[in-house]
C-alpha cells in the first residue's frame, strides 16, 4: 500500500498557502499531482489517498480528484480514502451518488465504511469483513443471518465496486 | 438627465424585488441611487446595490451616482461591511463616507469581499473558518463539522460565479440576531454577481429540453433540482445540489435569484414561495443562505 497525501499534493501543484481543497481548478491540478504518484506505483498495490491535513474539501474538488480517480482508474486499482472527516464524507457520498461509485473510507479515528450508493445488505456485508477478516460467503450468511445466495451477492456487488478482493472462495475488504 | 433608483429604507432579500424593478433599464440615462433615507441594509441588499452600481456603470451613459445613508450609523455600518471600499469603483459617491475599515467585528464574519477567480474562493474559504467556528458551533448550536459543511457552501456559491457569471461578484457573511423575522440568531451568506445568469448560461445544453418553457424559472429549475450545467461533463452541476443539502440539514434558507424568477429551498420558519416567476428583471444572479440558530429538541 502506498499513501499519497493530499495536503504535499496540493502545496506541490497549487500553492503553499493553502490548506483546503477547493475549487475545480485546485481539484484538477491535485488529481494530476495524484495521477504523478499513482504511476509510480505497483498497479497491485491499493492507493491510500490521504486526507489526514486536508481541511475543507468541497463538492467541485471531490469530483475533480475522487470522482474522476475512480471513473479513470478504479477498474484496475483499488483505492481507499484516509482520514477523512464527516464533513469530507459529505462532499465524497454527493460526488459517488452521481456517478454510481463507491469507495472505502478510513476516519481519523479508524473507522472503516463505504462511501457511496451500496445496497444495504452488501454495506453489511462489508462491515463484518472489515471487523473480522477474510470470510468465505456461507460465513457471512451466517453473520448477517440470511441466506447463502444473498450473501453471495452482496459479496459480488462489493467485488464488482473493487471494495473487497477475492481469492478463491474467501473474500477480504480493502482496508489500511 | 438623471433617473433616481430608490434604495428601500429596509434593503434586503425581501424588498430586493421593489429595488429591480426601480433600476429597471440602466443603459438610457444617468442613475442616482438614492440611499439617504436608507436605515438598514442586509449583506444581500449591499451586494446586489453593487452589482447594480457595475451594470448602470458599465452599460449606462456615464458612472452612476450614490447618495449615502443620511443615517450615520447606517452609513458606518455599511462602511464597517466593506460596502464604500468596493462601491467608489463603480459610484460617484455623494455624502460624507465614513472613515472605518471593513471590520471583523463579531457580527461581520466576512466583510464584502470580490470573487474574481479561484484564488479569491480559497482566501474566503480560509477566513471563513477561521471566523466562523465559534459563532457555528458556540452561538447557532451546530455541530462542530458544521463548520466545514458551512465553508463548503461558501465556497461552491462563490464558485458559480468565477465558472458561470461571465464577471466578478462579491460575497459577505454576517451574523445577527433576527428579532422580529425569526426570534434566533442567524448567519447570512450573500452572494451576488451582474454577470450573465443561469437562463443564458445554460442556454446551450439546457435549453433544447425545455423548448418554449424555457427562461429565467426553468433554468434555475434545472440548475437546482437536476444538477444542470453548461458542461458536458457529468460532473459539473453538482454545486447548488450541495448547498440545498447543507442548508436543509440546518434548517436553513436557499434562495437564488436570477433574472426575472427566483428559486428556494424554504424551512419551516419562512413563507417564501419556492419559485416564484414574473419578477422584475436584475441582471447576474443573487444567492441567499441563512442558516439559523439549532433550536433546542
Amino acid at each position: 500500500m502506498s499513501h499519497i497525501d493530499l495536503k504535499i499534493i496540493l502545496q506541490d501543484t497549487v500553492s503553499n498557502g493553502y490548506g483546503d481543497l477547493v475549487t475545480r481548478p485546485t481539484g484538477k491540478a491535485v488529481r494530476g499531482g495524484v495521477e504523478e504518484a499513482l504511476a509510480g506505483l505497483d498497479g497491485e498495490q491499493t492507493a491510500i489517498i490521504d486526507f489526514s491535513a486536508v481541511r475543507c474539501l468541497d463538492i467541485s474538488c471531490a469530483d475533480e480528484i475522487v470522482g474522476k480517480l475512480l471513473l479513470q482508474y478504479g477498474a484496475a486499482r483499488l483505492f481507499l480514502l484516509y482520514g477523512v472527516t464527516a464533513s469530507h464524507c459529505d462532499s465524497i457520498e454527493q460526488v459517488l451518488e452521481r456517478h454510481r461509485l463507491a469507495v472505502v473510507a478510513r476516519d481519523r479515528d479508524g473507522k472503516i465504511q463505504v462511501l457511496g450508493p451500496v445496497a444495504e445488505p452488501a454495506r453489511r456485508a462489508f462491515g463484518i469483513l472489515s471487523d473480522r477478516g477474510p470470510a468465505a460467503p456461507e460465513e457471512v450468511a451466517t453473520e448477517l443471518a440470511v441466506g447463502p445466495d444473498v450473501a453471495r451477492r452482496a459479496l459480488e456487488e462489493l467485488r464488482t465496486l473493487r471494495l473487497v478482493l477475492q481469492a478463491s472462495d474467501r473474500y477480504t475488504a480493502v482496508t489500511a | 438627465m438623471t433617473r433616481v433608483v430608490e434604495v428601500p429604507a429596509h434593503f434586503d432579500d425581501r424588498s430586493f424585488d421593489q429595488f429591480a424593478k426601480t433600476f429597471g433599464d440602466p443603459t438610457e440615462r444617468r442613475l442616482l441611487f438614492d440611499a439617504h433615507a436608507t436605515q438598514w441594509a442586509s449583506p444581500y441588499g449591499l451586494v446586489g446595490l453593487l452589482a447594480a452600481g457595475q451594470v448602470a456603470a458599465e452599460q449606462g451613459p456615464e458612472r452612476p451616482q450614490l447618495t449615502i445613508p443620511a443615517d450615520r450609523d447606517v452609513a458606518h455600518y455599511w462602511g464597517r461591511a466593506g460596502f464604500f471600499e468596493h462601491a467608489k469603483e463603480w459610484f460617484e459617491i455623494h455624502g460624507k463616507v465614513p472613515r472605518v475599515a471593513a471590520a471583523h467585528s463579531s457580527d461581520v464574519l466576512l466583510a464584502i469581499t470580490p470573487v474574481r477567480g479561484t484564488d479569491d474562493v480559497h482566501s474566503v474559504v480560509e477566513t471563513i473558518q477561521e471566523r466562523s467556528a465559534a459563532i457555528l458551533s458556540g452561538e447557532l448550536g451546530l455541530e462542530a463539522t458544521a463548520t466545514m459543511g458551512f465553508a463548503m457552501a461558501l465556497s461552491e456559491a462563490c464558485q458559480n460565479i468565477v465558472e458561470h457569471a461571465g464577471t466578478s461578484g462579491w460575497v459577505a457573511v454576517q451574523a445577527y440576531h433576527w428579532r422580529r423575522r425569526l426570534g434566533r440568531r442567524v448567519v447570512v451568506i450573500a452572494v451576488a454577481d451582474a454577470g450573465i445568469g443561469f437562463r443564458r448560461s445554460l442556454e446551450a445544453t439546457q435549453a433544447g429540453r425545455f423548448g418554449d418553457r424555457w427562461a429565467d424559472a426553468t433554468a434555475l429549475e434545472a440548475a437546482l433540482f437536476q444538477g444542470a450545467s453548461r458542461f458536458r461533463d457529468p460532473g459539473r452541476g453538482q454545486g447548488l445540489g450541495g448547498i440545498a443539502r447543507y442548508v436543509s440539514r440546518w434548517e436553513g434558507k436557499l434562495s437564488v435569484r436570477s433574472g426575472a424568477a427566483r428559486i428556494a429551498i424554504v424551512p419551516e420558519w419562512d413563507d417564501s414561495n419556492p419559485l416564484t416567476d414574473g419578477l422584475p428583471a436584475f441582471p447576474g444572479s443573487q444567492v441567499l443562505m441563512i442558516i439559523p440558530a439549532q433550536q433546542a429538541e
